[in-house]
């Protein structure tokens, strides 16, 4: 499998999450990748846990993070 | 044409090329030559103690076809009486009174020697000295040279002795063989200095002659660690001006050296925050008159760009210089293969498959002609083909907007922590 289809694969699972209404609550990175906790208050569930593999996955996470908290600053601002 | 004199450091100067100090600055003789040629100034090679030079002292690395790459050298400071030095910059000085001359010292960590030579040498009259720290052989050995420009305490201490007596700006020349040049640098300016200037020569051994098995140069049959420098040391001299040129701290003005060989590395070393610059192994290669081709090469340049002043160049391309840490990790670039300028050699795919990232695919067209294709979704945008790729504009870099907001290591790793710590607190409660 090429790299972009591993990130693509992983991108997906991040943003279905995402669009099920989860957030994302933890990011713990060790050698083996990054494991990611997704947490859903409405309607509520256990927390979801995804070990992302590939650095674009990694990096695609982590700018949703920033994209959020830039657009709650903005928010705030308004 | 562009104004191309500067002030640096409180020191005039017609143009920013100076000569560093080495052999092409040993006598009046080749400084006066310099100057009929155009340099705006030169540092007199380094004036100290009484010292004797080896013979053999030079060795020169060429690659790939090109002739001194690299350059390496065991000579010492002169070997001529400071009254000859002192009597020869006097009468250059008369006769070339608005070139700039600076003297380059060197003498023991000892408070009365460096009053004594700075009082006899201003006594004649230079525009300023440079206290060299920075040779890596032979006068370290004696406690001189790079022996004292590695401690920070000795360079601000011996500093601060000479700008005690001296009464023209004093520049403080930088070893490189250290690991955080910034940290010297900081030091020499606590100590009084008014400018820097670096770097000095690497430590280096040119080379082993693998049939006598004698290191290259050798003493009758010995060798020694010497100083590299010439256009294979220019990256680590660029990266060392930047890392002081945006360094607060430091905070005055810096003397380029280091593999300058062009007008366009003048160009470069001033955008990195150089005032002025030192040339030496590009003269000793190719004699002094390149000094030509440097100063209309800049003053073309210059007038391109609607500059009216070299000065204008100074320190420009340092606000883009920063720390791995700020760069955005949503940049992306892609390659691309131009059909039309590609020879198919391959070069490019083989790297991608043996050093990168196995996305460059070897196809035929509809023509059936073999062409190289990038799958630009597995592109990671590294150069690598590019850099391999003998063929002019064959591939092209290309910035592709990927929709994503830009964001550093430093601004994911405070937010990644932000929001474990938001977590941890939510699974506490």
């Amino acid at each position: 499998m090429s790299a972009f289809a591993e990130f693509d694969r992983e991108r997906q699972e991040i943003d279905n999450l995402i669009g099920l209404g989860y957030t994302i609550a933890g990011i713990y990175e060790d050698l083996d990748g990054a494991r990611v906790t997704f947490i859903r208050s409405e309607p509520a569930g256990g927390p979801v846990e995804l070990l992302l593999l590939t650095a674009d996955a990694r990096k695609h996470v982590t700018t949703l993070l920033v994209g959020r908290t830039r657009q709650t600053a903005a928010e705030i601002h308004r | 044409m562009a104004d191309l004199s500067i002030d640096f450091a409180g020191i005039k100067s017609p143009n920013p090329f100076w000569l560093a100090s080495a052999p092409p600055t040993n006598t009046g003789y080749q400084v006066q030559r310099a100057f009929e040629a155009g340099w705006g100034g030169a540092v007199w090679k380094t004036l100290g103690e009484p010292v004797i030079n080896t013979s053999a002292r030079f060795a020169a690395v060429h690659f790939g076809g090109q002739r001194v790459a690299g350059f390496n050298n065991i000579e010492l400071i002169t070997d001529r009486p400071l009254e000859v030095n002192l009597k020869e910059i006097y009468e250059t000085k008369r006769r070339f009174p608005h070139h700039t001359i600076i003297a380059s010292l060197m003498v023991e960590p000892k408070r009365e020697k460096w009053h004594e030579i700075v009082k006899r040498v201003e006594a004649i009259g230079v525009d300023g000295l440079e206290l060299n720290f920075g040779c890596p052989h032979g006068m370290a050995e004696r406690g001189m040279g790079a022996a004292s420009g590695q401690q920070p305490d000795l360079v601000q201490a011996q500093t601060a002795w000479v700008k005690e007596v001296a009464t023209t700006p004093v520049i403080v020349k930088l070893t490189p063989n250290i690991t955080d040049i910034t940290v010297v640098a900081r030091h020499a300016v606590k100590g009084g200095a008014d400018a820097i200037s670096l770097i000095n020569t690497i430590n280096s051994l040119a080379g082993v002659d693998i049939h006598s098995w004698n290191t290259i140069p050798n003493v009758g049959g010995q060798g020694a660690h010497g100083g590299y420098c010439g256009p294979a040391v220019k990256p680590i001299a660029l990266s060392m001006v930047a890392e002081c040129a945006r360094d607060r701290e430091v905070g005055v003005p810096i003397s380029g050296i280091g593999g300058i060989s062009t007008w366009q590395d003048v160009v470069e070393f001033m955008l990195m925050g150089s005032t002025g610059i030192q040339v030496c192994t590009a003269v000793m290669h190719h004699g002094f008159r390149i000094v030509e081709e440097m100063i209309d090469g800049l003053n073309h340049y210059l007038d391109e760009k609607g500059l009216a002043s070299v000065t204008e160049l100074i320190g420009k391309s340092v606000p883009k210089y920063s720390n791995w840490g700020d760069l955005d990790l949503n940049y992306q670039v892609v390659a691309r293969i131009n059909e039309e300028n590609c020879i198919n050699c391959n070069k490019c795919h083989i790297a991608c498959e043996d050093a990168s990232h196995q996305c460059i695919d070897m196809l035929t067209n509809a023509e059936g002609k073999a062409i190289l294709q990038v799958r630009e979704e597995d592109c990671v945008g590294c150069n690598l083909c590019s850099i391999v790729c003998p063929a002019d504009r064959a591939i092209d870099m290309i910035a592709l907007d990927n929709g994503a907001a830009p964001m550093s290591w430093n601004q994911r790793s405070r937010i990644i922590s932000g929001v474990n710590g938001a977590y941890s607190e939510a699974e506490a409660g």
